[in-house]
């Protein structure tokens, strides 16, 4: 188009806005994000249609891996260190024997009553290892518990 | 951005002197890196902060292992599944028989809704796989099956599969 307009002004467009959105949208997400805490063992989860979330805290989670192990983690650093002793208390799960579970369990719910428990086991893990820990929940007396899963995303 | 001084974004006349001295000299700072480097880190957040919470499952389990329950066995549906997967199902003392995955939900909204004070009795092989206990579990759920039970799969638990089998 070979029409070119004769006179062409210069534009200047203050960007100050854009930066100072650009700041505040980056200290916001510095100050809210939390990091995962690294995992002891690879869990995947099975599915289901429940839409309940996991607690956000006092939560005591049984780690069931694939090949039968049982980790069993606090989500608090201090309680960890109580439990679990200094050297452990930055390891977000530690493996424990199945004969040691109940003992630990109780201990816990001693130091924090308001402990939730949550059994977050893989997906392929053998039946009976869950069964066994719903067992010992039982006779600790810890009723009321939660299976981790993952949404299901078809609608049935 | 038709023209504009895109290069330097920000003209901040950063006069850094004093009037004290004579000649003044104009310093352009260009802040284009300092806010590339922002929108990187910014985009870094934007993707690592998990908004979402895992989701649970909620199970209640009776307080007291050794407290036994009378029911009566037309109110009662007991499902037994293998360690392949395979469910068999039973009302009180009848004869199991297969039922299809697919055809399971349908079964059991149909109990239910025959029976209101249904009571389903779960065993799962210790062999199987924890899978198949959050997938019924689930099952449950939809099918709206509001009492539950988990028992161990005996022997004759896994005779009486066999038998149907064959």
């Amino acid at each position: 188009m070979p029409k070119f307009k004769s006179k062409r002004l210069p534009v200047r467009i203050d960007m100050t806005p854009l930066v100072d959105v650009g700041f505040l949208l980056l200290t916001f997400f510095m100050l809210t994000t939390q990091f995962k805490p690294t995992e002891e063992v690879t869990i995947i989860l099975p599915s289901s249609h429940s839409e309940n979330k996991l607690p956000e805290s006092d939560v005591m989670m049984v780690n069931v891996a694939q090949d039968g192990r049982i980790f069993l983690g606090l989500d608090s650093q201090h309680l960890r260190a109580r439990l679990f002793g200094k050297e452990n208390e930055l390891k977000a799960s530690v493996q424990v024997d199945k004969s040691q579970l109940a003992n630990y369990m109780v201990q816990a719910r001693t130091m924090n009553p308001k402990l939730r428990t949550v059994i977050k086991g893989d997906r392929e893990a053998e039946y009976g290892v869950v069964e066994d820990i719903m067992d010992v929940l039982q006779k600790t007396q810890i009723t009321r518990f939660n299976l981790v899963t993952d949404l299901a995303r078809s609608v049935e | 951005m038709a023209g504009g001084d895109v290069a330097a974004p920000k003209e901040h006349g950063k006069k850094g002197k004093k009037r004290k001295k004579g000649k003044r000299l104009g310093v352009r700072i260009d802040f284009t890196p300092l806010v590339d480097v922002a929108f990187l880190l910014l985009t870094f957040f934007m993707f690592t902060t998990t908004m979402s919470r895992p989701q649970t499952m909620e199970i209640n389990l009776p307080p007291n292992k050794e407290q036994k329950v009378e029911i009566a066995e037309s109110n009662l549906l007991t499902l037994r599944v293998s360690d392949k997967g395979s469910v068999y199902w039973n009302t009180g003392l009848d004869a199991p028989k297969k039922v299809a995955a697919a055809d399971l939900r349908a079964l059991l909204r149909e109990k239910v809704q025959s029976n209101p004070k249904l009571v389903v009795l779960l065993k799962i092989d210790r062999m199987g796989k924890y899978n198949m206990m959050v997938d019924l579990i689930d099952t449950f759920g939809q099918s709206r099956v509001e009492r539950f039970s988990l028992a161990p799969l005996l022997e004759n638990d896994k005779a009486l599969m066999a038998k149907v089998q064959s």
